[in-house]
């Protein structure tokens, strides 16, 4: 045990170095420079040009950027070209804006998937199983920003609600259920499309799951002994198909901060890949490699939790 | 059985061997009875000659629709609307004298536009999932096939010194660049004679053996899982000049392994098997064993993957058009036709709809001819149903 846990900690390190690399590289090699230090901008002078590129050291030898730009990260001193302002500032407010959207979106997408995915395995074969099938194949290809304005046609249109933006303007004087509900409109449709792709693989993946258990001669066991079907299904079966899904619990870690790039985009919604998008287009390159940085370090943990739970849940397995 | 019992066991009609069928045919009497799959396939087939036509229909400098002409007093018309014939000239008069598929906010033919779009998806597609499924086919191989083998660093400073030079003139075309390739040149050839000779030259120091290559791969493949592939592609794209080219090579460079875990799982297990060792005993390059023994045999879930791939880089395509980095804007993508069309909604829905159910269509269509292909391609589940 402890002996795993000192292996894959330094292959951690190993792994998270490189993704430092590749994080600073992929905004530093791209060629042009950030609008800041651009000489042609007539917005700037010379002198104004050249301090801010000794500010942030942009006119050191590449290595020894790398060097800076991560000793002033782990201070916490990394601060937005934009405006000055801390970069793990910024993250942390957009980060709890988003934070709800996460959380409606896991819940709605880890309450929907398992019926539907261990229904779909009960019917194998039958007409539920077809059309959920087919149904979670056509929630995989359509488009999530398609899908956002079908939504946003729909919901406008029959419930006469705003959707756009984390709340209504102008609201402050009205009572504190038409807050709430205005608050929960404006949550709903974007964690529903943050759940959309997510309830299709899921549930997918819980009926091969189901299924592969089904077939288990302990199963088959149990049903010739005479046991009702409900109690084969869940008391039998489930128990051991629900094993791989405890450890999908570390691999969710990742969703806090990526992905959601286009829905945050689409609803105004001040979040952390709405900052990201903002970063991009401002070429604010200290906020562009935190967001890949902090994400790739979520799926390292993230990696790193599920193999330490399956341990736990699982006796079989020693690593 | 009777016939060997008979005697008539060494007669023609007792030997006769139950119709002969190629792969590919048993392939497609599996695939018909998959109906999913097939209507998949069907669509496929469809969009693939659309997009052909499509491009031939609208480049060219006179094309025979043009998705760029602007037609001010035309614009937002719905869908099948006649076009006012006597305020346009002969050549801005869409065929059939009517929009089929409506006109934009500038009075562009949507339908032209979709045309010209087809063909970007198509492209991107099979390209972006052409250049992973090499990168991932090369090191999945080279990992699976020699796994153990160590990577000395003489070859890493030579791997290091080829990408340097590569990425200073891809930043800065100047000397430099062609000095490191010459002296990664160098070092490459000191390498082998070095080996050829066994003898200590003063580089010997560059023999030393650093990782096996399987740690090196699959350690490259754990680092790229690590990044959120759509945010990585959108910042990459965004930074590097507008381009259709950038997008694809981009799209490609991201997502090559699954198709590499593939075919390294695959070889861990056929190198070990005995077709391999004749091979080998026959004294076949280790080249030729991989790429014309090998690679066939590991390619089936490959495929299956890069058929999911495909909608996986369309569906991304147009999401980096749809935030407005794809391809540069004249040129019209089903992400930019409705990127450009919802600040219509309400007014003029079919730019909404349009091109956001045929992008649905035909990732469906490559998802389900994936899924269906998966299912043929593995036995296993064959003998289930």
């Amino acid at each position: 045990m402890s002996a795993f846990l000192a292996r894959s900690f330094v292959q951690k390190m190993v792994t998270l170095f490189f993704i430092m690399v590749i994080s600073f590289a992929v905004v530093h090699l791209a060629p042009g420079e950030p609008s800041q230090v651009d000489p042609l901008n007539p917005k700037f002078t010379k002198e104004m040009v050249e301090r801010f590129r000794q500010q942030f050291h942009l006119d050191k030898p590449l290595h020894e950027q790398f060097v800076l730009f991560y000793r002033d990260l782990f201070a916490g001193k990394t601060v937005s070209w934009k405006d000055g302002a801390p970069v793990l500032g910024k993250l942390f407010e957009r980060f709890l804006n988003s934070l709800p959207l996460f959380i409606v979106g896991t819940l709605i997408t880890w309450t929907l998937s398992f019926p539907v995915g261990i229904q779909a395995a009960i019917r194998r074969g039958g007409g539920y199983d077809r059309t959920t099938t087919f149904l979670a194949y056509l929630l995989i290809s359509i488009p999530g920003f398609f899908f956002a304005y079908m939504l946003i046609i729909f919901v406008v249109n029959t419930f006469q609600v705003p959707v756009i933006g984390m709340r209504t303007f102008g609201l402050s004087g009205a009572g504190v259920v038409t807050r709430m509900m205005d608050r929960v409109w404006h949550l709903l449709l974007p964690s529903i499309l943050g759940a959309t792709g997510g309830i299709a693989i899921l549930s997918r993946y819980v009926r091969s799951q189901m299924l592969e258990v089904e077939n288990q001669d302990y199963v088959r066991t149990a049903r010739a002994k005479g046991l009702p079907d409900e109690q084969v299904h869940y008391k039998h079966a489930l128990r051991n198909a629900l094993l791989p899904f405890v450890t999908m619990f570390g691999l969710v870690l990742p969703g806090l901060i990526g992905g959601a790039v286009i829905i945050e985009y689409i609803f105004s919604w001040p979040g952390i890949g709405r900052l990201a998008y903002e970063a991009i287009l401002a070429r604010d390159y200290p906020i562009i490699i935190t967001v890949n940085f902090i994400s790739a370090i979520l799926v390292l943990v993230g990696t790193f939790l599920s193999d330490l739970l399956y341990m736990v849940v699982d006796p079989r397995i020693k690593l | 059985m009777q016939d060997t019992a008979t005697g008539h066991s060494f007669s023609a009609e007792a030997f006769e061997l139950p119709p002969q069928q190629t792969r590919l045919q048993e392939l497609w009497a599996q695939l018909r009875k998959n109906r999913l799959a097939l209507a998949g396939l069907v669509i496929f087939v469809v969009f693939f000659v659309v997009a052909v036509v499509g491009m031939l229909l609208t480049t060219g400098t006179s094309p025979r629709l043009d998705p760029s002409l602007v037609r001010l007093e035309e614009k937002l018309r719905p869908p099948l609307s006649r076009a006012k014939l006597e305020d346009l000239a002969p050549e801005e008069i869409p065929p059939l004298g009517r929009y089929l598929l409506g006109t934009d906010e500038l009075g562009r033919d949507v339908f032209a536009r979709m045309l010209q779009g087809a063909w970007v998806s198509l492209t991107v597609g099979f390209v972006a999932v052409g250049i992973a499924v090499i990168i991932g086919v090369i090191l999945g191989g080279l990992s699976g096939y020699y796994g153990e083998n160590p990577v000395r660093l003489g070859q890493v400073a030579i791997v290091f010194l080829l990408f340097l030079g590569v990425v200073n003139w891809s930043i800065l075309p100047s000397g430099l660049p062609i000095v490191l390739v010459i002296a990664s040149i160098g070092l490459a050839v000191i390498m082998v004679l070095q080996r050829k000779k066994q003898s200590q030259g003063p580089l010997a120091f560059m023999d030393a053996q650093l990782l096996s290559v399987d740690i090196l791969i699959t350690g490259l493949i754990d680092i790229m899982l690590c990044f959120p592939s759509f945010f990585l592609i959108l910042t990459v794209v965004a930074l590097l000049p507008a381009s259709i080219y950038n997008i694809m090579i981009v799209i490609g460079l991201t997502s090559w392994m699954g198709a590499a875990r593939f075919v390294r799982a695959e070889f861990l297990s056929l190198r070990e098997q005995d077709f391999v060792t004749a091979a080998r005993a026959l004294g076949v390059s280790d080249w030729r064993i991989i790429f014309r023994h090998m690679v066939p045999n590991a390619i089936a879930p490959v495929l299956v993957s890069a058929t999911i791939g495909i909608a996986g880089a369309i569906l991304t395509e147009a999401g980096l058009s749809f935030l407005g980095f794809g391809v540069p804007p004249p040129h019209a993508t089903w992400g930019n036709i409705l990127s450009d069309g919802k600040n219509y909604l309400f007014d003029a829905p079919w730019l909404t709809f349009i091109p956001g159910i045929a992008i649905l269509v035909v990732v469906l269509s490559f998802n389900l001819f994936g899924e269906g292909l998966r299912d043929i391609l593995n036995p296993k589940l064959r003998e289930r149903h």
